[in-house]
């Protein structure tokens, strides 16, 4: 956690933001966002942020809890819609398509853009029926074979169906935490959607859970391009290939993953992975 | 002296003893500045002795009072032996109850017909009695708080615990007050318990529960013990079920539709006017809508259905349901509310995220999650019209149709039990008696779905925690 | 860059083509949901409205009534007395003064029948007005003087329909309407708001009947009911959350009263005639077992309440108070009590609000009865707002109708009073 007076310090002359470090744009961007300003009422929470999601690739947002990384997130399919004090200024592109125009439909969006939160939040039906719940609310299967189909692939590539087939009809309730976020991300992957957002989908697990996820992850980039926001630097270093450092509201630096772990350029970025604060 | 004298007496005298047990408490310490040598406060020792006053004569004049006027009684019969050898129960209530209008009234009238005389001895000797038992109470419960309060007094000492006594006591006081409800609980039972085993010897149980006609106003003016079928109840059952299945359907859908659209859609300012809203159809007594089923809501229906072309009447099911309906709307609708709530945002957010719309997200996912809680919600306001007695006794009828069709009249339990026991009647007849097998009928039912209710939302919410 | 074309950009997902197809039809489902949502918040609405109008509307009419100027001749003859003494004024024959001081206004109205019909247009009670008049200035008599008197109630109602025009009161005839239109064309009619309404006991004559007997046994019932409820359930519900030890017979105590609560108010009116009268004596009718019928039934309400106010006091508060000594008990009563103590009285008042427009029970216990009567006592027969507002709302007269509103209109006034002041008071201390 990061408060005012022990951050003080640390913003000195040489820490101050003026605008992003490092590589902020992809050569293939699957999403693209520009000048983004979030705000809660009166409260700004992002403050002209501008960055790409590279295409089939993992990029994590890591930063100091309350930077806005989650924010920003949330507004990538504009799940903050919801929040009837949240406003949204800025630019944000999928293909090419703006997605805050009265013509992108945000249900479309959100079949498009999938996500995966902190807690995993399956639905209080059966493992069978989480999955094929987005596929039959759009109407992806026009027979029981077909939506057979879909579900056993979603679970096979969330890597859960070994676990479950002799028990697709218990509650997704009774699963393990980690085999419930593995339910979660097979439910959204069962949309076919291009994005996945997945909001520290690892920090409620164990360790041994945890590890079974980020392999799932790197696995899943090969078909989806992924947004992780996470609390560990560990798990961003492992699974991603860009690395995006919010700090404050801020885009402070961002760059190759291994470039921002080895030789960070602001100085913010450095001690925050350095551990000094966060 | 009378009940309320006494009690004011009894806590003067406490007030006195709570005085004077401090100056006690005082000099026993040895003087004002010597009081901090005490093991308790002296205003421990003043309550500590004030309780001794008033709780032993308080309770003494509680069992009095409850006792006392079937003591006098047995002893009035007792001394009425002859003349009231041959008669039946019922006669000898009337009896004692002649004798006692007459007791209240100062002059009497002495004639030298022997019936008269004897009754006028009799009188006289209860108006002794009476006035011996006033005499007794008053000396005894006089007797017992000086007693206490000089016992408790006479084992002052500085080390004396007055504080853990006290405590003692209050602590009983306060346990004994808990058990109230439970007592409530235990006194509707063997109550209404009791009269329906009565009932029951009169009239055979399955007569009563299968039997297809309902007419208890002639069982009571022949006098029989009624085996002619008249206290078959099928018609009421019939006749609740129906008003309160017109009342279900108007208040699920509405009030489950206004908890969704309140918690889900509306915003904060519309919430903050919606709410009051619902508070005041809560509010508004059963009587006010009683009035308002059966004289604005009936003739409206009469009307409209006669317009139709079809013949209503005038005090229709649908009226008295339809009104029953408005008063249960809020009961649904914030037990609803409350279900919804508890639902985890995160669910809601998991469906949204997946690109399902809000109705989708309520319909499939949180109305599934809630169901529990909406299931309970809908049992417990199925008992609360299952138990309505005002809007049914004003707007519904008293003749006991056995029908499913909501134009026409039918009658309920609960206009069945008020019926049987307004107005002057004996206690013992079949007909009162019927009214506490309704009661107990009624007592069970609801007993039964709000026990299933409680259960079923206490472990929907245990679900969530 | 976001413009640059690369090898996947063009293959569009297959979904999208799928969804977008589905979205029309199901934003025009989310239309019609959200329409069903605002019908039955709307419908709420409507109702409330349509309730608080409806008997508003019909309570007017009541709380104004029609006296007419007549001129009554106090004549010695006339009044059957010889001399002037109280005692003899007290006795006087005034029905006959009256009917004679009437028939002069009405030289025209001759036959007996038509006499008897033109004396029903007053008030039966209207020679008691003309009695206190001359009680009150005994100088008039012998002489003649100018009393107001109160129309009887159908004649009262028929000048109602009057100023709204459209409905006929079949209860008035022609002849009667004349005799009315008559006085009225000599402005000998005035209307006033009706005082009796709140001064009055019940009565058999809608002209004269009044809340005040069923006010004040309301009153004397709340009494006893708060007198009793209250130290009861706080003292319950001190028991329960301070000092209970968590056993079988604390969770049947706590199941027992929330059980309670949802018990039918009618089976409680069952226990108070089993038990409070036959058993235990006590009167009928009376705001005494009134009140403990009412508290039995308020008592879970309250416990409930006051035990979420007292568990709300924090834990930290009674830790402070033990460790600086202060035993459990004083601790419980000089610190949480103290604390719990506004929603504890936000909880009773509620109860009471209940407790006050509850009618079932009362019925049970014999408060149905015609009292006329005003109750000083709690052991004095009366009836209660609730009963009485039963009572008239059965009456077949049609000024009836109008009072019952009326007394629902004092019954919701008074609610809105206890209702109000447990928001507020809720509110100044829940910050």
């Amino acid at each position: 956690m990061v408060d005012i007076s022990s951050s003080e310090s640390l913003l000195s002359e040489d820490t101050k933001i003026n605008g992003t470090v490092g590589n902020c744009f992809a050569d293939d961007a699957k999403m693209s966002m520009r000048n983004v300003n979030v705000f809660y009422g009166d409260k700004q929470a992002i403050n002209n942020i501008s960055l790409d999601l590279a295409r089939n690739q993992v990029t994590a947002l890591i930063g100091p809890s309350g930077c806005g990384k989650s924010t920003f997130l949330r507004c990538m399919n504009r799940m903050n819609d919801t929040i009837s004090i949240c406003r949204v200024e800025g630019e944000f592109k999928l293909d090419d398509e703006d997605i805050y125009t009265k013509k992108m439909d945000p249900v479309l969006l959100r079949a498009r853009v999938g996500m995966v939160f902190q807690k995993p939040n399956p639905f209080p039906k059966s493992i069978y029926e989480n999955v094929a719940y987005g596929p039959k609310i759009h109407g992806l299967a026009s027979n029981k074979a077909e939506l057979d189909e879909i579900v056993i692939t979603s679970l096979q590539k969330a890597g859960l169906f070994n676990e479950v087939k002799d028990r697709l009809d218990e509650s997704g309730t009774s699963l393990s935490g980690g085999q419930q976020q593995r339910l979660c991300i097979a439910r959204s992957i069962a949309v076919s959607p291009e994005v996945i957002l997945m909001d520290e989908p690892a920090s409620a697990l164990d360790p041994i859970a945890t590890a079974v996820i980020e392999e799932l992850i790197d696995e899943l980039k090969e078909k989806y391009t992924i947004a992780i926001v996470t609390h560990s630097m560990q798990q961003a270093a492992r699974i991603s290939q860009t690395t995006a450092y919010f700090h404050m509201g801020q885009l402070v630096e961002m760059g190759s993953t291994s470039q921002i772990f080895t030789n960070p350029t602001h100085k913010l970025t450095e001690n925050y992975i350095t551990g000094r604060f966060g | 002296m009378n009940s309320s004298t006494l009690i004011f007496v009894i806590l003067l005298l406490a007030l006195f003893s709570y005085w004077f047990a401090i100056q006690r408490a005082i000099k026993i310490a040895g003087g004002i500045t010597k009081v901090k040598h005490l093991t308790s406060l002296p205003k421990q020792f003043g309550l500590l002795t004030a309780f001794w006053c008033g709780i032993p004569s308080l309770i003494i004049l509680l069992v009095w009072g409850i006792f006392e006027s079937s003591v006098i009684d047995s002893f009035l019969i007792s001394s009425l032996a002859g003349p009231v050898d041959n008669l039946s129960s019922d006669q000898l209530s009337l009896y004692l109850n002649d004798i006692k209008v007459m007791a209240e009234q100062p002059i009497m009238q002495i004639s030298n017909d022997p019936e008269q005389q004897s009754l006028s001895q009799a009188v006289n000797y209860l108006v002794t009695l009476q006035s011996n038992a006033a005499w007794l109470k008053s000396a005894l419960i006089l007797l017992i708080s000086v007693t206490s309060v000089s016992y408790i007094l006479s084992r002052f000492t500085p080390e004396y615990q007055s504080r853990v006594k006290m405590e003692g006591i209050v602590g009983g006081v306060l346990w004994a007050c808990s058990g109230i409800a439970l007592l409530t609980t235990v006194g509707i039972i063997l109550s209404v318990l009791f009269e329906s085993i009565q009932f029951f010897s009169a009239v055979p149980p399955w007569e009563f529960l299968f039997g297809t006609e309902w007419s208890p106003q002639i069982a009571m003016r022949s006098d029989q013990v009624a085996g002619s079928g008249a206290f078959g109840a099928v018609p009421l059952f019939v006749g609740t079920l129906l008003i309160t299945a017109i009342a279900m359907f108007l208040a699920v859908p509405v009030g489950l539709m206004i908890a969704i659209y309140l918690s889900q859609y509306a915003s904060a300012k519309l919430r903050g006017i919606a709410k009051p809203m619902l508070e005041i159809l809560a509010g508004v007594p059963t009587v006010v809508y009683g009035f308002f089923a059966a004289l604005t809501v009936a003739p409206l229906i009469r009307d409209f259905g006669g317009w139709l072309g079809l013949s209503v009447a005038s005090e229709s099911a649908l009226a008295a349901g339809l009104v029953m309906g408005i008063m249960i709307i809020p009961f649904v609708s914030s037990l609803s509310d409350d279900a919804i709530s508890a639902v985890p945002d995160s669910l809601k957010e998991g469906s949204l995220g997946l690109g399902a719309t809000p109705s989708e997200t309520i319909k499939k996912v949180l109305l599934p999650a809630a169901i529990p809680g909406i299931v309970g919600a809908i049992l417990l306001a199925l008992s609360r019209a299952i138990g309505e007695t005002m809007i049914v006794v004003m707007a519904a009828g008293m003749a006991a149709n056995l029908t499913a069709n909501p134009l026409e009249s039918v009658t309920t339990v609960t206009v069945q039990i008020v019926t049987l026991l307004t107005g002057d009647q004996e206690f013992d007849s079949p007909k009162t008696l019927a009214a506490f097998a309704l009661g107990l009928m009624l007592f069970v039912t609801t007993l039964i779905l709000n026990i299933i209710a409680l259960k079923v939302v206490r472990k929907y919410r245990e679900q969530y925690d | 860059m976001t413009n640059q074309t690369g090898p996947q950009m063009n293959k569009k997902n297959p979904i999208t083509d799928i969804v977008a197809a589905s979205l029309g039809k199901r934003h025009r489902k989310e239309l019609r949901f959200k329409l069903l949502g605002r019908l039955a918040v709307a419908l709420g609405f409507l109702l409330v409205l349509v309730l608080i109008a409806d008997i508003t509307f019909k309570a007017l009419p009541a709380f104004h009534q029609h006296w007419v100027k007549l001129e009554i001749s106090y004549q010695q003859d006339w009044l059957s007395i010889e001399g002037s003494n109280r005692e003899l004024l007290d006795g006087a024959n005034y029905r006959k003064a009256l009917k004679r001081s009437l028939y002069q206004m009405f030289p025209q109205v001759k036959a007996r029948k038509d006499k008897r019909k033109l004396f029903k247009i007053i008030s039966s009670n209207a020679e008691f007005t003309i009695k206190d008049y001359l009680l009150a200035s005994p100088n008039y008599l012998g002489q003649k003087t100018a009393v107001w008197v109160r129309f009887d109630d159908d004649v009262d109602t028929y000048l109602k329909d009057v100023e709204t025009p459209g409905e006929a009161n079949a209860r008035v005839d022609q002849k009667s309407a004349q005799w009315v239109k008559a006085l009225a064309d000599k402005e000998l009619i005035e209307k006033r708001f009706n005082v009796s309404f709140f001064t009055n006991g019940d009565s058999r004559e809608p002209e004269l009947a009044g809340v005040k007997g069923a006010l004040t046994g309301t009153i004397l019932t709340m009494l006893v009911t708060l007198a009793l409820s209250f130290p009861l359930g706080v003292a319950a519900a001190l028991y329960l959350e301070e000092f209970a030890p968590r056993n079988r017979w604390t969770d049947i105590i706590e199941v027992n009263i929330n059980n309670l609560a949802a018990v039918p108010s009618i089976i409680f009116g069952l226990l108070g005639l089993a038990v409070i009268i036959n058993m235990f004596g006590l009167p009928r009718s009376a705001p005494l077992v009134g009140g403990i019928v009412l508290t039995l039934m308020t008592l879970p309400t309250i416990i409930i309440a006051s035990r979420a106010s007292i568990k709300a006091v924090p834990p930290s508060i009674r830790e402070a108070a033990m460790g600086i000594g202060a035993s459990k008990m004083q601790t419980t009563f000089s610190h949480v009590l103290p604390m719990a103590m506004p929603g504890i009285m936000t909880g009773t008042i509620i109860g009471l609000a209940q407790a006050l427009g509850e009618t079932a029970p009362l019925l049970m216990i014999g408060m149905v009865a015609f009292i006329v009567d005003v109750p000083t006592s709690i052991s004095d027969a009366s009836t209660v707002l609730p009963v009485q507002i039963f009572l008239w709302a059965d009456s077949p007269e049609r000024a009836f109708l109008a009072k019952t509103s009326a007394a629902i209109l004092v019954l919701l006034g008074f609610l809105l009073v206890m209702n109000t002041t447990a928001a507020l008071l809720r509110k100044k201390f829940e910050k």
